[in-house]
């Protein structure tokens, strides 16, 4: 059937849907790197005209996003599910940069597409151990900066770098993120409520509370506040409620390891 | 006025410690992890003052947030646009998770058949408020400034 290919209507369509899937693709990782709702359609917008297309709509839920894009008189409109939400400054500005190469043209929708598969297998990330170190520091300075004493301070170190470790292997393995929030928080305060009893520590209490902090998301939660300001009030609210179900589940988390413990 | 400058530097010092381990958990580059730092210290820093002024957590929060986000939109030239991102990693340590853990336990507590006293009650609400409200605070003091100096880098 050649003459399918020749409709210039069909050919314009299945032109305009790879210029949209591929804005779209971009956005995702952007959301699933943790970005800004007002970043993401900014990051989109950028694609999608780069390629010779006029961004019409978009939105962003938390769990897929939609992309209206326009060519004269035709329109074309996708949508595409996100991922798990986390964290990746690095792959976050590399998009970012993506997109800005594209909104100055001369990329087709597959260069951008192989582009975006590059970047994301490619952009460097610090290796475990160096993140499981780092995060047990940080849980430790945090008890300081809560009043923990210095005989928590390796307590609260060990539960939060094995409680990250030990949140990578889950995750990994796709067990669900609330789930993981609940045993990470258990593991966690368990191992610093042990180990801060054994070195006499007369903090066991907050140094168990300081161990669980690698699962306080701030990020989302401030994010939440800057896309309703910025007037994306369901993507804010959805990342609230989310920052509540964490917070829930965390302290689900402690309560049994404090009950198991016998700390009140 | 006497300030404890010895208590100002040991939060400064964990202030930056933390806001860098978030930082590797964030994916940060090494170099940027050296601005999260900075900005963590600084934020740490300015609420400590403030708290010793006798501001309360939520205003101290606010304005260290400010001073980070003013900060950052200062440095645009070597951050260039992370600098909202290293800005909002500085803040991270002010993020009162622990409060928010006392006052989901509070709660708990609370819905025991026989509460204690009026007092648990009181301290839960205390807790989640304080919660909403400084979380609250350091977005709107990163977002502020970030939308009146209309640096809109992508």
């Amino acid at each position: 059937m050649p003459l399918m290919t020749d409709d210039p209507i069909r050919l314009k369509h299945r032109e305009l849907e790879k210029i949209a899937l591929c804005a779209l693709h971009l956005a995702r990782i952007l959301v699933e790197c943790g970005a800004r709702v007002r970043v993401v359609h900014q990051g989109a917008s950028l694609v999608a005209r780069g390629l010779g297309v006029e961004p019409i709509g978009l939105r962003t839920g938390y769990a897929s996003q939609e992309i209206t894009v326009r060519s004269g008189a035709n329109t074309i409109t996708r949508m595409m599910t996100i991922g798990p939400h986390g964290v990746n400054h690095r792959l976050d500005h590399a998009m970012r940069a993506l997109a800005a190469r594209v909104a100055k043209g001369g990329m087709t929708a597959s260069e951008v597409e192989a582009e975006i598969d590059r970047l994301v297998k490619t952009t460097p990330r610090h290796p475990l151990w160096l993140v499981a170190v780092a995060v047990g520091l940080a849980c430790a300075a945090f008890g300081r900066l809560l009043g923990t004493d210095w005989l928590a301070f390796g307590p609260v170190f060990a539960g939060g770098a094995l409680g990250q470790g030990l949140r990578m292997f889950l995750l990994r393995r796709g067990v669900n993120a609330y789930v993981v929030a609940a045993a990470i928080a258990f593991a966690a305060a368990a191992i610093a409520g042990t180990a801060a009893r054994l070195v006499d520590s007369a903090t066991v209490n907050l140094a168990m509370m300081a161990s669980i902090l690698l699962l306080v998301p701030g990020v989302p939660a401030t994010n939440a506040q800057t896309d309703i300001i910025d007037g994306y009030p369901s993507m804010g609210s959805s990342r609230a409620v989310t920052v509540v179900m964490v917070m829930v589940f965390a302290t689900c988390g402690v309560w049994l390891a404090e009950a198991l413990l016998g700390v009140g | 006025m006497a300030f404890d400058w010895l208590h100002l530097a040991h939060q400064t010092v964990f202030g930056a410690v933390a806001a860098a381990g978030f930082g590797v958990l964030f994916n940060f580059g090494l170099r940027s992890l050296l601005w999260c730092a900075a900005a963590g210290a600084l934020a740490l820093g300015v609420r400590t003052l403030g708290l010793d002024l006798g501001w309360s957590l939520e205003a101290a929060s606010f304005v260290a947030a400010v001073a980070a986000s003013l900060s950052a939109n200062a440095l645009r030239r070597p951050l260039g646009p992370r600098g909202n991102a290293v800005a909002l990693a500085g803040c991270i340590p002010m993020v009162p998770g622990a409060f928010f853990g006392q006052a989901i336990l509070g709660a708990l507590a609370v819905t025991t058949p026989h509460p204690e006293n009026a007092a648990v009650i009181l301290t839960a609400i205390e807790y989640l408020l304080r919660v909403v409200f400084t979380v609250a605070a350091i977005g709107a003091g990163l977002a502020i400034p970030a939308h009146l100096l209309k640096h809109r880098d992508f």
